[in-house]
């Protein structure tokens, strides 16, 4: 039963990740680039989700981690000639990492509504000192820089191209995956689920419980700030934006969206909630143009604000799928 | 008779000669605020007994159990446990020393599986900190709960989900889960309350066998279960030791039969 499941879990990987592999060659450079940033999102996601459906913590301070990931990125890229990929990676992990451990000492004391409060105050924290601290940051601007080139010294340098990019990024999110799966099903994940179930009683057969917190929200922070160097490395530049907390909600309405607890569940939120955002924004400039064709003028119809269709979606599927999609898909193909 | 003894006397009595006591308190209080509920208690098990705590509600006997681990820290006194103070230290500290326990509202994980709620406990000794090994490939952990399943009568139960047993079940696996971490010392908290006759039968045999191993307390309300099961009761009545002794001794003082067994 299992050993089939299992067969039929690695079927399915194989499958998806060699569409995903191909997927890039029917599409335009516009949504090979969008799919890259699905990668990134959905990374983001998948990293909090180690919180929010493994310990059943809410942690609203994934910008701080996300964008110190830029930004340790941006510091080995600004510094460093030629610049290096694999010091951005290095830099920006030892930044989302010190970051991480600096949030996860303070705000796993708490617990519930606290913990997602402290992380956002966290995450506000760095945003206004990287905001203020222009002489390093480059305060509202950001910092622009060069893209590293895909390189082993000594051996090969490959300048990347869209698609080489989204190859990479594509290798590093299922690379992440795969430890991340690892983990959650490692003795350490099962204590972190105990501790979602019911955490006075792990702490009752002898867990210190705020020491594996700390530890998920590290491992937590150091696959956010992953998913930052990448974006960084995509789009050439951090931003103070991108420490806002609100990026941290975002991952948590990928979260909700594709289900909780999956890993796979906030890609698919997070593609499913970027797609339908884009298209809704096409879509009333769209209507729009063909009402005009046909002589109807409709005033208003191509500024029509297309996020709130999206929040109507986005409330609809917490009510009716409140497992998210993968969830609700997953149900559909058991029955 | 007992009654006319002081608390402190009653401890030493406690202990069999010769035998040091596996659990020890110290003039034991705690206040909450006004309420002293606990009060100046002098307590001691000897190592292989199985000890009733009974008394009214509201006499401290679940407030003791929670002092004893870890979940409430005492305003006074102390509590040794094999001579290594263990006051105020916190629940998981305790646990690790090799105090166990069960509790009177079921505690256990719904949305695991039965064998999954004794394996994580018995993983809290060992290997809790591998994080790249998947969990199934620790072999003496999953043997370790396979056995103590098969310790409560659950071994047929394994792969269902702990929320879907009945009451009874889940009550013996409470027991099983303390079980699992391998205590000295097993605190349970009324491990028959809400069972039927049948289901009680079978629990207090259980509790016999695994006392075999190891020191008991139990605090519990059903009387058939505590004068059969008990080697020694001690009565609490606010806050206090109001008398110990063997059960007949316990079922003919006159100070607990008016405060507690009458009624």
């Amino acid at each position: 039963m299992t050993a089939r499941r299992t067969r039929i879990f690695w079927m399915a990987f194989a499958v998806i990740l060699a569409l995903l592999i191909v997927m890039p060659f029917g599409l335009p450079e516009f949504w090979r680039r969008f799919l890259t940033e699905i990668l990134i999102w959905g990374l983001l996601a998948m990293s909090s989700d180690i919180l929010i459906g493994y310990t059943g913590m809410v942690s609203f301070g994934h910008s701080a981690f996300f964008g110190l990931g830029m930004y340790g990125a941006a510091a080995a890229l600004l510094t460093t000639r030629p610049p290096s990929l694999w010091l951005a990676l290095l830099y920006g992990l030892i930044a989302a990492a010190t970051v991480a451990a600096f949030v996860a000492y303070f705000s796993t004391r708490l617990r519930d509504i606290y913990f997602a409060i402290t992380t956002l105050i966290f995450s506000q924290i760095f945003y206004v000192i990287i905001f203020t601290w222009t002489d390093a940051t480059g305060g509202e601007n950001g910092l622009a820089f060069s893209r590293p080139a895909l390189a082993i010294p000594g051996l090969f340098s490959l300048p990347f191209t869209t698609l080489t990019l989204y190859w990479f990024v594509l290798a590093v999110v299922t690379g992440s995956y795969l430890v991340l799966r690892r983990i959650t099903r490692s003795p350490f994940g099962m204590v972190l689920q105990s501790i979602r179930e019911n955490e006075a009683r792990t702490r009752a057969i002898g867990y210190p419980v705020e020491r594996y917190k700390i530890v998920a929200v590290m491992f937590s922070g150091l696959f956010a700030g992953l998913a930052g160097v990448l974006y960084a490395i995509q789009n050439r530049f951090a931003a103070p934006d991108f420490v806002f907390f609100v990026v941290s909600g975002e991952a948590v309405i990928y979260n909700i969206m594709g289900g909780v607890g999956t890993l796979v569940g906030p890609i698919v939120g997070a593609a499913a909630f970027l797609l339908l955002r884009e298209g809704l924004s096409r879509l009333f400039p769209y209507l729009a143009s063909v009402a005009s064709q046909h002589g109807l003028a409709l005033p208003g119809l191509a500024e029509f604000p297309y996020l709130i269709p999206l929040g109507i979606i986005f409330i609809a599927i917490v009510i009716f799928m409140p497992q998210g999609l993968l969830g609700f898909a997953r149900r559909r193909l058991n029955e | 008779m007992a009654a006319d003894l002081s608390s402190a006397a009653l401890a030493a009595a406690a202990a069999p000669v010769g035998a040091a006591p596996v659990l020890r308190t110290e003039d034991l209080g705690i206040r909450f605020g006004g309420l002293a509920a606990l009060n100046g208690v002098n307590f001691a098990v000897a190592r292989g007994e199985i000890r009733a705590v009974i008394g009214p509600n509201g006499a401290g006997k679940s407030t003791f159990f929670n002092c004893l681990t870890g979940v409430l820290r005492p305003s006074s006194g102390r509590i040794l446990f094999n001579d290594d103070e263990i006051t105020g230290l916190s629940p998981n500290r305790i646990s690790r020393k090799g105090i166990a326990r069960s509790y009177q509202i079921t505690n256990i994980l719904p949305n695991a599986t039965t064998l999954e709620n004794v394996r994580i406990a018995a993983q809290s000794r060992r290997h809790g900190w591998s994080l790249f090994t998947h969990h199934r490939a620790f072999r003496d952990i999953i043997e370790k709960a396979e056995a103590v399943l098969a310790t409560v009568g659950l071994a047929a139960k394994a792969d269902e989900l702990a929320a879907n047993l009945s009451h009874g079940e889940q009550r013996n696996l409470e027991i099983g889960i303390a079980l699992a971490t391998e205590p000295q010392l097993l605190c349970l908290d009324e491990p028959t309350a809400g069972m039927s006759a049948g289901e009680t039968d079978d629990t207090i045999a259980l509790v016999r066998r695994i006392a075999r191993d190891l020191t008991i307390l139990i605090v519990e309300h059903d009387m058939t279960v505590v004068m059969g099961l008990a080697h020694r009761i001690t009565v609490l009545h606010y806050g206090a030791i109001l008398a110990e002794g063997t059960p007949a001794e316990i079922q003919s003082n006159p100070r607990v039969l008016e405060v507690y067994l009458k009624t």
